[in-house]
């Protein structure tokens, strides 16, 4: 018996070596991440973004039917009311306060549901990695879009590598 | 067997049989077995109107559908209020009412607790049909430096104005235009004036009348509700506190027919910026002449010490909006343990309280047929909601006189000797006044004669029935001959110490000028208050305590009703008072062990029987004849 | 048949409105009659001639005066005046014509009832007829038929002219004792019927003009006579104000039971420009249409109801074949909106939303189910809204989507009125 294994070890071998190199030919599926990242669909549910309107107002009235609707309670909203020197939103009332806490949301989107403006719906980002929990609540300037439209957060990811991930110290 | 002739009817609602007296609404009939009939435009204080058609129920034998709230039972009636029929108008209307609502529910204030939003969902169509632009009216329109209205929310229910003709009696709010374009005004757009204008944002069933200072600070859901009294007179109306976040949002009203009949005045709902509180604050002692923060051990200490050097001639000043707990310990500091009588609540002179001063319940005011308001004016900005009471009465019938203080004889000449029951309202700065003319017109008269005599603060009687005057103690009780002095003599009256109590802005211990000077040499001034104040400045210590709206405890009205408040906002790092009067007393060589309110409530009981009346929320009756 | 005139047939003599005139005429023969007789009896004489009020409803006058409380004074008549249902104009032609007449049976009325102040509530627009009646009482009181003591009967007696200012609203009997006692004119909730609660409280009876010009007639030829006239249940003449596409419109009075042929036809001269009709309108604008099948009815409360119309305030209004059906609805329902006082939901809301419905009909914008939709509107108003101004809006339209459906179809498929592209003719 063990006169039969040692001559057909180097075949066992032979066979096993063939596996490895026939991997060797094929594509890469790992990327590497965080240089590289991999595109999401379009429909992720990742880091929420807080709209504008094509002027620059905030799309957001402070109604705070995301903050109820939401199942863990992770959203706290004040609101204000506009005036003529200070005019956030259209209309009489906007949002004075917007946090979310990252660390609480279980990302189910239905503050995006509640909505009844569309000012707030589920982002592309999900690279929340950070070395403090209180760097996780987020407020209303890390969530707002950017004045500036065609910025990042707010394109619907493509193929390629939609948000670049903010330079950190590893 | 003849019919027993009752004032009873038996009617069946929805297959169930109901017996109600005559003269009660369909609606209110429906209520009392639990079946519910969506409304907007009735109101249980106001006559029926039957505008908004929403109550449309289907009665037996009649061809058209009836408003069930303007429709009064009859015997043998059978109400239907779930039909098809029912079913299908009640979706009709809610659709009107909808075609030119703008449906801004989600900037609106009043989303959350909005009727209109309500029975929508309950009762309404799912999706709208109409697909024209809605008629436009101007939004958030100022009416007053505490009202917005907004003419696009407005579903033209009539509550406003019927207040304002049939509650306040004040025809403020009047209907303009008409058809669509019918909107709520005031006459020529002035702003209106009215003192109870916070009532309408409460009786509005849509967000067309908000308040100003509640704009956008909350949605329903997130506010915290506690039931309390208002603290900002002594007619002790029922509030809701409803904070968000540990800061008060707004003060609502809480039905007591007996005290408030729902309503409130604005002085007491918009006061409660008062008792907002501005960041934590640590007991100081003033050293070398400035003052230094220090632990509540230390400061009470300091404060027994100097109590101490200071033997019996200290004073003690209570706010009379003090919990009447607190009152009773800082009644026993003083008189048991500092041997003091110089204790006081008032800010002035006035007449000697007595239990006959409230004789006249506020509700029993609609039960007399004359009132005598005597000092008019005076007396309904003591007490504004006292207002609506009158008026209310008046509305039933009985005659109410507004006479000067002097003008005594104006009111004794105008009452008729047959006059069954007369009630005479006056503050506690007139009460001579009052109690001169209610000696004359018992003379004069064969029915009663009560008066009610409206006192400063939301606990200025309690502070009277536990003592806190210097030549009565709890109970009214003779001092025998071993009066203290009150708070106008103490300047003069070799006080070394003085330790000042109060929990309320809106009714501190603010010194007259001649006081300022005494206060500035007096060589030790205790400062136990919620707020800070220009006595800070000569104050030696300063114990921070909570305010009205942040402990628990009771307060006495002017009518003697004892009545509980609740701590609406947490403000745990401040020790409670009446901790800090124990410790104090403790310090200085008592032995109190109080671990809660309710122990101090049960021993104030014990020392005054009347004080039972607590647990039923009721008036304290000192006598058979109160 | 001829016309058989009875409030109308002096009308020919001139200068009637002169108080000489009138009792030349006859008049206040009646009135004088009346104070001779006792109240009751009086009100038991109209109970037995069959009167029936002739404001719309078509309540019988006698009862109604019988509900007043007994005992309770001061009590009220208001004699309504506030003619402004579209399509009528007979008070305006019976005042204008003949002021004493109005006047004598006011007084006749107050006096049955035991009233001491009457009031006449009459249209803001109406200010020649107001100035007419104005001099009519300032004669009569110069002739001792107003003021204390009237003929030394012991019986004292003012009237007040009051002029509206004019709202539809204000002809509804509530509206039009809110609006005398000053306040925005809005119907009240009944019950209290204003014969137990009315003006200022008191009790009240309100009778239109047309109604009490009867009561002098009554009273001079006795209750017998008077439902001799007309049809079993609808006693007496009626005068009909015919407007529209007839010959020559205007006001004639018939007895009841007149065929609406014989209306049209004989007194009207028939349909202009030799068309053919195709609508008619028996009671005003908020009455129901018929069809010229219903030509041979009579004209009588209960006939006319019994063929889907109601009698309404007495107004014919003819329509020839030209006459887009949609349009007319259109513009009376955008009459109802602007007349719409705004107390109740269904009247206010509905109004608004069925003119812009019509509006769009007439735009050709609307939809294929705005047919139904308009008919839903009608079933969430009719019968739900506070007073009848909200139930009268529906019914025209109603009645006409019934009968010309194919024409709202038409405009919504041809995306536009059919009518206007024939040239359209005033209608006088």
């Amino acid at each position: 018996m063990a006169l039969k294994e040692v001559l057909l070890g180097p075949l066992y071998i032979a066979r096993a070596l063939a596996t490895t190199f026939k991997h060797n030919t094929k594509p890469i599926v790992t990327i590497e991440y965080p240089e590289r990242q991999k595109a999401v669909p379009p429909r992720e549910r990742g880091k929420h973004i807080l709209h504008r309107y094509a002027d620059g107002l905030e799309k957001c009235v402070g109604c705070e039917l995301c903050a109820i609707a939401c199942p863990v309670g992770c959203i706290v909203v004040e609101a204000a009311e506009n005036t003529p020197e200070h005019r956030v939103s259209p209309g009489e009332r906007y949002a004075k306060r917007y946090e979310i806490n990252l660390l609480r949301c279980i990302y189910c989107g239905f503050c995006e549901e509640a909505c009844p403006y569309d000012a707030i719906t589920m982002g592309p980002r999900y690279d929340l990695a950070d070395d403090h929990p209180d760097k996780f609540i987020a407020v209303k300037e890390d969530l707002l879009e950017p004045l500036s439209a065609s910025i990042s957060d707010t394109a619907i990811p493509s193929g390629a590598p939609s948000a670049q991930p903010v330079a950190r110290k590893w | 067997m003849a019919a027993v002739q009752t004032d009873q009817v038996t009617l069946t609602i929805n297959g169930q049989s109901v017996t109600v007296p005559k003269g009660t609404l369909i609606l209110d009939a429906a209520k009392k077995i639990g079946i519910d009939i969506p409304i907007f435009c009735s109101h249980p204080k106001m006559a029926p109107v039957a505008v908004c058609r929403m109550c449309l129920v289907e009665v037996e034998k009649l061809p058209k559908l009836q408003p069930a709230c303007a429709v009064y039972v009859a015997d043998g009636m059978v109400v239907k209020t779930t039909t098809e029929q029912v079913g299908k108008y009640q979706k009709d209307v809610l659709g009107f009412l909808l075609i030119n609502h703008p449906l801004d529910c989600p900037i609106c204030d009043k989303g959350g607790e909005c009727p209109l939003q309500d029975q929508t969902y309950q009762y309404g169509p799912g999706a709208s049909r109409f697909d024209f632009p809605k008629a436009h009216f101007d939004k958030s329109v100022p009416l007053s430096d505490k009202i917005l209205l907004d003419r696009e929310r407005c579903i033209l229910c009539w509550r406003c104005t019927r207040f304002s003709e049939e509650i306040s009696g004040e025809r403020e709010l009047a209907l303009i235009q008409r058809g669509t374009n019918t909107i709520i005004g005031t006459f020529n757009d002035e702003p209106a004036q009215s003192n109870y204008q916070g009532n309408w944002t409460e009786i509005c069933p849509v967000g067309a009348l908000t308040s100003r200072q509640y704009r956008f600070i909350s949605r329903p859901w997130d506010l915290d509700r506690t039931a309390s009294i208002c603290p900002a007179c002594s007619m002790g109306c029922n509030i809701q506190i409803d904070a968000r976040s540990n800061r008060i949002g707004r003060f609502q009203s809480r039905e007591n027919v007996a005290v408030d009949d729902s309503w409130l005045c604005d002085r007491g709902r918009f006061s409660f910026p008062n008792f907002q509180r501005q960041g934590q604050e640590r007991p100081r002692v003033r050293r070398n002449g400035s003052l230094e923060e220090v632990s509540y051990e230390e400061a009470i200490a300091f404060t027994a010490d100097a109590l101490k050097h200071a033997g019996g001639q200290v004073a003690g000043w209570a706010s009379p909006a003090d919990t009447n707990e607190e009152l009773f310990l800082f009644s026993r500091l003083f008189r048991e343990v500092l041997k003091s009588a110089h204790l006081d609540h008032r800010s002035g002179v006035v007449a000697d309280a007595e239990p006959d001063d409230i004789a006249l319940p506020i509700a029993d005011i609609e039960r007399c047929d004359q009132v005598v308001v005597l000092g008019g004016q005076g007396v309904i900005d003591a007490a504004p909601v006292l207002h609506l009471r009158l008026f209310k009465s008046e509305r039933k019938g009985v005659k109410i006189l507004k006479v000067g203080v002097t003008e005594g004889k104006r009111a004794l000449d105008a009452i008729p000797a047959e006059a069954q029951a007369i009630g005479i309202l006056a503050t506690e700065a007139d009460k001579q006044a009052a109690v001169d003319l209610q000696a004359k017109l018992a003379k004069k008269v064969k029915g009663s004669v009560r008066r009610l005599i409206v006192t400063t603060g939301p606990n200025g009687r309690g502070a009277k029935d536990l003592g806190i005057l210097p030549h009565q103690g709890p109970g009214y009780a003779s001092l025998n001959g071993r009066a203290g002095r009150g708070r106008l003599q103490w300047p003069g009256a070799g006080v070394k110490g003085l330790y000042v109590h109060e929990s309320s802005p809106l009714h501190g211990f603010v010194p007259s000028d001649a006081e300022s000077m005494w206060l500035s040499t007096l060589p030790l001034v205790v400062f136990h208050r919620f707020k800070a104040s220009p006595l800070d400045e000569v104050a030696h210590v300063i114990l921070p305590g909570h305010a009205f709206t942040e402990k628990y405890g009771t307060v006495t009205n002017m009518e003697g009703r004892v009545q509980r408040i609740r701590r609406g906002i947490d403000a745990e790092w401040v020790r409670e008072d009446w901790r800090v009067l124990q410790q104090v007393a403790n310090a200085l060589g008592a032995s109190w062990a109080y671990e809660s309110v309710e122990e101090i409530t049960g021993d104030l009981v014990r020392e005054l029987p009347p004080y039972a009346a607590v647990n039923q929320e009721a008036r304290v009756l000192w006598s058979e004849s109160t | 048949m001829a016309i058989k005139p009875l409030v109308t047939k002096d009308f020919a003599t001139e200068n009637l409105v002169q108080l000489k005139v009138y009792e030349r005429t006859g008049g206040y023969t009646g009135y004088k009659k009346a104070l001779e007789m006792q109240p009751d009896a009086l009100v038991e004489e109209v109970k037995k001639s069959g009167l029936r009020g002739r404001g719309g409803a078509g309540f019988p006058t006698g009862n109604k005066w019988s509900f007043l409380p007994k005992g309770v004074y001061p009590r009220y008549l208001v004699c309504n005046a506030d003619e402004s249902e579209p399509g009528t104009f007979k008070d305006r032609y019976l005042i204008e014509k003949s002021p004493h007449q109005v006047l004598e049976g006011i007084l006749i009325a107050s006096y049955a009832i035991g009233c001491n102040l009457a009031f006449i509530y009459i249209r803001g627009e109406y200010l020649p007829q107001h100035d007419a009646l104005e001099t009519a009482i300032a004669e009569a009181r110069e002739a001792g038929y107003i003021g204390k003591n009237v003929f030394g009967k012991g019986y004292d007696i003012d009237v007040i002219l009051h002029r509206g200012a004019g709202a539809y609203i204000c002809g509804e009997e509530t509206a039009l004792l809110t609006s005398l006692e000053g306040y925005r004119g809005e119907p009240r909730l009944k019950p209290p019927f204003p014969a137990i609660k009315g003006l200022y409280g008191k009790p009240t009876v309100v009778n239109n003009v047309e109604t009490v010009v009867n009561l002098p007639h009554i009273v001079n030829n006795g209750a017998d006579w008077f439902k001799s006239i007309g049809t079993p249940t609808g006693a007496g003449t009626r005068v009909w104000c015919m407007s529209g596409h007839v010959n020559r419109p205007g006001n004639y009075e018939v007895e009841n039971g007149t065929p609406i042929r014989e209306l049209i036809e004989e007194h009207g001269g028939g349909v202009w420009k030799n068309r053919k009709l195709k609508a008619f309108q028996p009671g005003g604008a908020s009455m129901m249409v018929l069809l010229p099948e219903h030509l041979d009815v009579g004209l009588d409360f209960d006939a006319i109801a019994k063929a889907g119309s109601l009698a309404g305030a007495g107004a014919m209004v003819v329509m020839d074949e030209t006459t887009c059906m949609v349009d007319a609805a259109r513009r009376y329902v955008k009459f109802f909106h602007h007349e719409s006082c705004g107390k109740c939901t269904p009247c206010r809301e509905g109004t608004f939303w069925m003119a812009n419905i019509f509006d769009a009909m007439e735009a050709g914008e609307a939809k294929p189910a705005d047919i139904d939709l308009l008919l839903e509107i009608g079933y969430g108003i009719d019968g739900r809204s506070f007073c009848p101004l909200g139930d009268a809006s529906t019914w025209f339209p109603r009645s006409v989507i019934k009968f010309f459906r194919d024409e709202f179809q038409q405009h919504i498929a041809e995306k536009g009125c059919p009518f206007k592209k024939q040239p359209q003719e005033a209608v006088a």
